[in-house]
């Protein structure tokens, strides 16, 4: 039985369509990376998984529970939770407090001592000298982490990570690889992850799915799908890599 | 029937005045993401001076016009450089920048309580009273000189926005602010100046509207709540959309006479406020203002 | 000693209930011990009733930041409804002050829950909406609020020197919301909410249940002040409850006390107080104006108000220790 089951969504905005049909599986403790070129609709995807929007068609189940038309925050209760590509640190707490509001919040399991479990997934990210900071101190990976503690202080099965490791140097990202896959080893928790970085993606997940104009055009090992043709022409289109079609540059600036 | 075109006109001759009223508080909030809730204190300052001039310099209020928008500008230059510069802009700013220029609304009603007492006024003319026919139904001359002003007015605004480069500067800054300093547009200068002529607008609009209702220190409150109905209804800045928003806000009050008992058409703009507001918080042309 | 600290909810600190309860002690103590003239002990029993909406008026204009410029329209709701009541003469006073309580709470949660969903500026235009279409309808419903002359209550000859002790525990119990909500987790999703409601539900923040519940407990109380100054003036009307000056009273207070610290509005209440009473004897003229100058300073140079200028002090003072 998949863990995470999107049924067949779309999302359009406007004339804009988003994600086109798109359906996959998450299973149990699996690292699904999730590329394609800018615009492509992952993080639309993203959203709507998440709650965040409404799918314009299609459901999104969890243990073949739907979970589509529930708002966000009781997406997160079931157990699914996301992290954004530009980080939203909450800047009228302390870090401490922002992991707080996640563990406050998250699903039902996770609420048993609030600040205990914020201590605890500060630490797993080694923030925790920063607890009674503000979070506007913090250097741009710092931030990234704090994100990620106050979303594993939700207690979530599934944890969608959006292009967590964009804008880290190489040794931080190694970092991070580090900990996501403790995350899914030790703590059984199934991730979906956008990535740019191909390198982290192929070396960190355990399929791929990828993405372009808002459908799925490829999906399996990493090592397959490196080699898949259609892929390799959405990332390099039928040009070379500089020129950019016009309706790609409408889709990167229009999907939210 | 004939009673039915009779309140259609007047509800284009009131949405003209409408349009003016409401386009400089969709101005500054579009450009400066700031609500000016000043914007019921400076209609309510023009009315006033139009009333000083026309009581003391004995200046017909009409031609008194041009001093009066200049004297508002500079309300709202001084008001801009002097305090809301200083806040942050964003979110942060947002709830500030509201105490902020809602206390300077209350400065500005107790200066005229001081100076003129809280007695209702009114700028009365030798022609106040007097009417005009047009289409079988009789029509006051201070509603339709005040159309012709307000139609001018909006006219220029509209070439203003769309053919110069001042209009340009103006879009541009409210579409990106940053992308505009890298750009080379001196941003501070445009907010500047935008909420002068935001500030002027809403003066001019205060004489206005002094030529045909009464006023007092209070005055201004209603005509906020309702400039913003037209502002969310019209969108931002747009002036053919403040136009259309404004008509509308114009005959839902006129049309609401024949409805509701008189006391109440007062309270029909702001019940439409709120509806708009849970509606179609989005407006006739879809800017988000949820979330 | 053990069994009292698993009574205690984790958001309380004993220090603070200590001095809560002393303070409380001498509040209720004060007439006794310095023989208050009539007029000192009754303006004292009105400021414990602004002191009350001032911090109930902070739940969701300073917790949650969405300003509410309409907040008369409770107090009005609720003094009415309590009047009308207390006409009828059925039940005690205090009941009709709570069922007035309830009623704006319901009228609070009526407008509120379609409104909450607007941000910053649209939620506080709104709620000016809101407050003057209350003021307006009440002022012509004779039925309700019998019109613009208003309506009296029946005069009750020691209540209102009774009044006093009422507003006080009346106030601390809205002191207890106010400590037990800011520092709750209802109070953590709402600061959440305020810095970022998209985020906010994103971790699983339930943004509409928290800003109703709140709005809903900031109009009851309120509405509760309001049945209370009823009974303090024996007689209401539409003007002074529903209007706009009113709502503006709640706003300042809070802004000049500290909007979004648990107890900086009651801080402001006081100051408004004594600035009112101070004013109306020598400069009876100038006091909006006074109010609205001291709103731009407060937001230009302390944006938490009195409150802000303590906490400054007392960090120099900390530092200052620290360093020597």
């Amino acid at each position: 039985m998949s863990l995470l089951r999107v049924d067949d969504v779309s999302k359009s905005f406007g004339g804009l369509r988003a994600v086109d049909h798109v359906s996959l599986e998450l299973v149990e403790r699996e690292i699904l990376g999730m590329i394609g070129p800018n615009g492509a609709g992952k993080t639309t995807l993203f959203s709507v998984i998440a709650g965040s929007i409404p799918a314009s068609s299609g459901s999104v189940f969890l243990r073949e529970r739907r979970i589509s038309g529930l708002p966000a925050n009781r997406v997160v209760a079931a157990g699914v939770v996301r992290t954004h590509q530009i980080v939203r640190p909450f800047t009228n707490l302390t870090v401490l407090e922002n992991v707080m509001v996640g563990a406050m919040f998250g699903s039902p399991e996770s609420r048993g001592n609030p600040r205990r479990r914020a201590h605890e997934e500060l630490s797993f990210v080694g923030l925790a000298d920063r607890a009674e900071h503000p979070p506007l101190g913090l250097t741009l990976v710092a931030r990234k982490r704090l994100e990620l503690a106050r979303a594993l202080a939700t207690g979530p099965r599934v944890l969608l990570l959006d292009e967590v490791m964009a804008g880290v140097n190489p040794a931080e990202g190694i970092e991070m690889t580090k900990l996501i896959r403790i995350i899914r080893d030790q703590r059984g928790i199934s991730i979906i992850m956008i990535e740019h970085i191909l390198a982290a993606v192929m070396s960190v997940s355990d399929r791929v799915v990828v993405l372009d104009y808002g459908k799925k055009i490829a999906q399996g090992k990493p090592a397959e799908v490196v080699r898949d043709s259609k892929v390799i022409s959405a990332y390099l289109g039928e040009q070379s890599a500089a020129a950019k079609s016009p309706q790609r540059a409408r889709r990167e600036e229009e999907a939210p | 029937m004939a009673r039915g075109l009779e309140l259609l006109l007047s509800a284009i001759l009131l949405a003209g005045l409408y349009a003016t009223m409401a386009y400089g508080l969709g101005l500054i909030f579009g450009v400066l993401r700031i609500v000016n809730l000043n914007h019921g204190g400076m209609i309510m300052a023009g009315a006033y001076l139009g009333w000083w001039f026309h009581e003391h310099a004995k200046i017909d209020p009409y031609l008194s016009l041009p001093m009066v928008a200049a004297f508002s500008f500079g309300v709202g230059v001084i008001i801009y450089r002097g305090l809301v510069r200083h806040l942050p802009r964003g979110a942060a700013g947002g709830a500030q920048s509201l105490l902020l220029l809602f206390g300077v609304w209350l400065v500005l009603r107790n200066a005229a309580y001081f100076w003129f007492t809280g007695n209702e006024q009114v700028i009365r003319t030798e022609y106040s009273t007097t009417a005009v026919v047009i289409l079988g139904s009789a029509l006051s001359v201070n509603r339709l000189i005040v159309f012709a002003i307000a139609a001018l007015l909006l006219v220029g605004l509209h070439l203003l926005l769309t053919r110069t480069y001042f209009g340009k500067a103006v879009r541009a800054v409210a579409q990106n602010a940053d992308s505009c300093t890298l750009a080379g547009v001196h941003v501070e200068g445009i907010y500047t100046l935008t909420f002068g002529i935001g500030s002027a607008l809403a003066g001019i609009a205060g004489l206005l509207l002094g030529t045909l209702f009464t006023f007092n220190p209070s005055f201004g409150g209603a005509e906020l709540l309702k400039s913003f109905v037209i502002v969310v209804l019209g969108g931002l800045g747009s002036v053919p959309g403040t136009a259309i928003a404004a008509l509308i806000l114009a005959m839902v009050e006129v049309f609401a006479i024949l409805v509701l008992p008189a006391y109440l058409t007062g309270a029909v703009g702001f019940v439409l406020l709120v509806l708009v507001l849970i509606f179609r918080p989005g407006g006739l042309f879809g800017h988000r203002v949820l979330g | 000693m053990s069994a009292l600290r698993r009574l205690r909810p984790d958001w309380l600190s004993p220090s603070a209930a200590a001095a809560f309860l002393v303070t409380i002690g001498l509040l209720h103590a004060l007439p006794h011990v310095f023989q208050l003239s009539p007029y000192d002990h009754n303006q004292i029993t009105l400021a414990f009733i602004f002191l009350a909406a001032a911090l109930a008026w902070n739940w969701i204009g300073g917790f949650a930041g969405q300003v509410s410029f309409g907040h008369a329209a409770m107090f009005g709701v609720g003094g009415f409804v309590a009047a009308r009541i207390a006409q009828a003469q059925l039940v005690p006073f205090w009941l009709t002050w709570l069922v007035g309580g309830v009623a704006a709470g319901a009228y609070g949660l009526a407008w509120g829950h379609p409104t909450l969903r607007l941000r910053g500026p649209y939620f506080s235009i709104a709620t000016i909406g809101v407050g003057e279409a209350t003021r307006l309808v009440a002022t012509y419903w004779q039925g309700f609020t019998g019109g613009a002359s208003g309506l009296a209550l029946p005069i009750d000859a020691g209540l209102k020197h009774a009044l006093y002790w009422y507003a006080l525990y009346f106030l601390a119990l809205v002191a207890i919301g106010s400590y037990a909500i800011r520092n709750s987790r209802v109070g953590l999703g709402l600061m959440s909410i305020k810095s970022d409601v998209e985020a906010a539900a994103d971790v699983g923040v339930p943004v509409v249940f928290s800003q109703d519940l709140v709005l809903f407990l900031s109009s009851a109380v309120v509405g509760v002040a309001g049945g209370i100054y009823a009974s303090y003036f024996s007689f209401i009307e539409p003007t002074d409850m529903f209007g706009f000056d009113r709502s503006i009273s709640f706003v300042l207070m809070a802004v000049i006390g500290g909007v979004g610290t648990v107890f900086g509005p009651a801080l402001g209440a006081v100051v408004f107080v004594l600035l009112r009473l101070y004013l109306i004897a020598t400069y009876p003229h100038l006091y909006l104006g006074l109010y609205g100058a001291l709103l731009v300073l407060v937001v230009l140079f302390e944006p938490l108000g009195i409150s802000g200028l303590i906490f400054r002090v007392a960090r120099r003072l900390r530092a200052q220790r620290s360093a020597t």
